[in-house]
């Protein structure tokens, strides 16, 4: 935000209780939706999404366009912080951002409802953990930017990085294993 | 609005998320409903021809462990294996009442369940001498059914994956047939190219019909649930730059008997190495799958 980060950065009083709550927040959700998962019991049916061959192949797009718009927030948010950042680029990273979001909520319920936190492969396990580190880290994300004018400077860049991350990795454990092992189609 | 926008953001992921569960609880329908619970009218002599008997499955173990139990429940009759490993695999039959399971085997092994949702919990009594309490949990219907025909003539090999079927039907060198289709409560109805078709009723842990591999060619059969390596496996590789098209039905004893289809003509496929799925053909050597019962065989 500025060429003097030493004189900004303010006291850790002015930003602890804020972000312990964001961290804790989303420490609280990850862990809420790791229970609801794990002692839900799955249905194996849910509300399907029409226009696809099966709702595994309406997750598994679903969750790609969401990368293709977490990818867009990575590059935003590289360069949103410079100063010489235009003002589209804010709202083209909070747009992909919300609707990369968005994009996932169809995907996580199905996933939640229908078929739980399982653990019979490492693939299930990573992705069932990721899911849920997923959507602490955003909360934490969305919390912590309520009072980004106080944070430190790396709170939103790690948090985002974090779900970022996560979200990669729920893809390559889902998506990508779907089309890898049962073809690239609708 | 700097401030309020991430907490809006987080409010619409809130609700959204909310429309869906609730869209989820309200509207969304099981593909089956969860087993044998007749409902008091069903028990009664004008309970309509069409309150088909429910078909479910049920696996579980002991609370110990040791046992492993799989529940078949037909509409009104029940047939469970408990198996406790090598050589101690019990059989038993009985009957659904409400939502009661009550079996028993020659040897005079005692189960006795009750359905709660998807789940079931019972007792098993007289089994290697021990009693124990198990719990069971609804499977979603991935079975493997074989058997052959009546007369010996044809093998055959279904798979089913809920409401879904698959089957392949041969006699090891000229008849062969994919067939696939829908299983609904305990009638399963395939369908294959040419005028094959296989129909079926499940009843317990077997299944029995009639298969028709060609049109012209009716069988009775019978097929038993059957464990690994019990199976229906499928091979597309190209052979002398000829699509050919290998099918196997595996009965659970490891018997195969398959046909290759080489371009248009057909000959008894090759052994399959039914630990890795491994065969030789035309000194090559390629792998087969196992079909999965939602798999689309018939006209790929």
């Amino acid at each position: 935000m500025t060429s003097q980060p030493a004189a900004v950065r303010p006291a850790p009083d002015q930003y602890t209780k804020p972000l312990l709550i964001a961290l804790l927040s989303g420490c609280l959700v990850a862990l809420a939706l790791g229970l609801y998962g794990g002692l839900h019991h799955p249905t194996h049916y849910a509300l399907d999404i029409a226009g696809f061959s099966s709702p595994l192949y309406a997750k598994a797009w679903l969750t790609t366009i969401a990368v293709v718009f977490a990818v867009v927030q990575l590059v935003t948010g590289m360069r949103i912080n410079r100063p010489d950042a235009p003002r589209a680029m804010t709202i083209v990273h909070r747009w992909s951002g919300r609707i990369a979001i968005l994009l996932t909520v169809p995907v996580i319920i199905h996933c939640l409802y229908a078929l739980g936190f399982q653990t019979y492969s490492i693939r299930v396990l990573a992705h069932c953990v990721l899911g849920c580190i997923f959507y602490g880290a955003f909360v934490a994300k969305m919390l912590s930017l309520v009072n980004r004018e106080t944070m430190p400077k790396w709170v939103v860049p790690v948090l985002g990085g974090v779900v970022f991350v996560s979200l990669i990795g729920l893809w390559a454990t889902s998506s990508l294993w779907l089309f890898a092992t049962k073809g690239v189609h609708g | 609005m700097s401030r309020q926008g991430p907490l809006l953001t987080l409010g619409s992921v809130v609700v959204v998320a909310g429309l869906f569960l609730y869209g989820n609880a309200v509207a969304a329908k099981p593909g089956k409903t969860p087993a044998a619970v007749p409902t008091p009218a069903a028990t009664s002599s004008a309970a309509p021809a069409s309150s088909a008997p429910l078909h479910a499955l049920y696996a579980g173990r002991s609370s110990g462990d040791q046992v492993t139990i799989a529940i078949a429940i037909n509409g009104k009759k029940a047939a469970a294996d408990l198996n406790a490993g090598l050589a101690s695999e019990v059989s038993l039959q009985g009957s659904v009442t409400g939502n009661l399971v009550t079996l028993t085997s020659s040897s005079g092994t005692r189960l006795t369940g009750s359905v709660s949702g998807a789940d079931m919990f019972g007792t098993v009594s007289g089994f290697l001498g021990q009693s124990f309490p198990f719990s069971a949990a609804q499977a979603v219907v991935q079975a493997v059914y074989a058997g052959r025909s009546s007369n010996g003539d044809v093998t055959l090999a279904v798979s089913t994956d809920g409401d879904q079927a698959v089957a392949y039907v041969c006699n090891g060198h000229t008849i062969e047939a994919w067939l696939q289709g829908s299983v609904k409560g305990n009638q399963v109805n395939l369908a294959g190219n040419k005028g094959a078709s296989l129909t079926g009723s499940l009843s317990g842990l077997a299944m029995f019909g009639m298969v028709t591999p060609s049109a012209g060619l009716s069988l009775p059969f019978s097929a038993e649930l059957s464990p690994h390596p019990a199976g229906v496996f499928q091979a597309r590789i190209t052979v002398n730059g000829l699509a050919t098209r290998i099918g196997w039905a595996v009965l659970p004893d490891g018997t195969q008997l398959g046909v290759a289809v080489i371009g248009s003509t057909k000959q008894p496929a090759p052994p399959l190495d039914l630990s890795d799925g491994a065969f030789t053909l035309d000194g090559s050597t390629f792998t087969a799958a196992q079909v999965a019962g939602n798999a689309n065989v018939v006209s790929p």
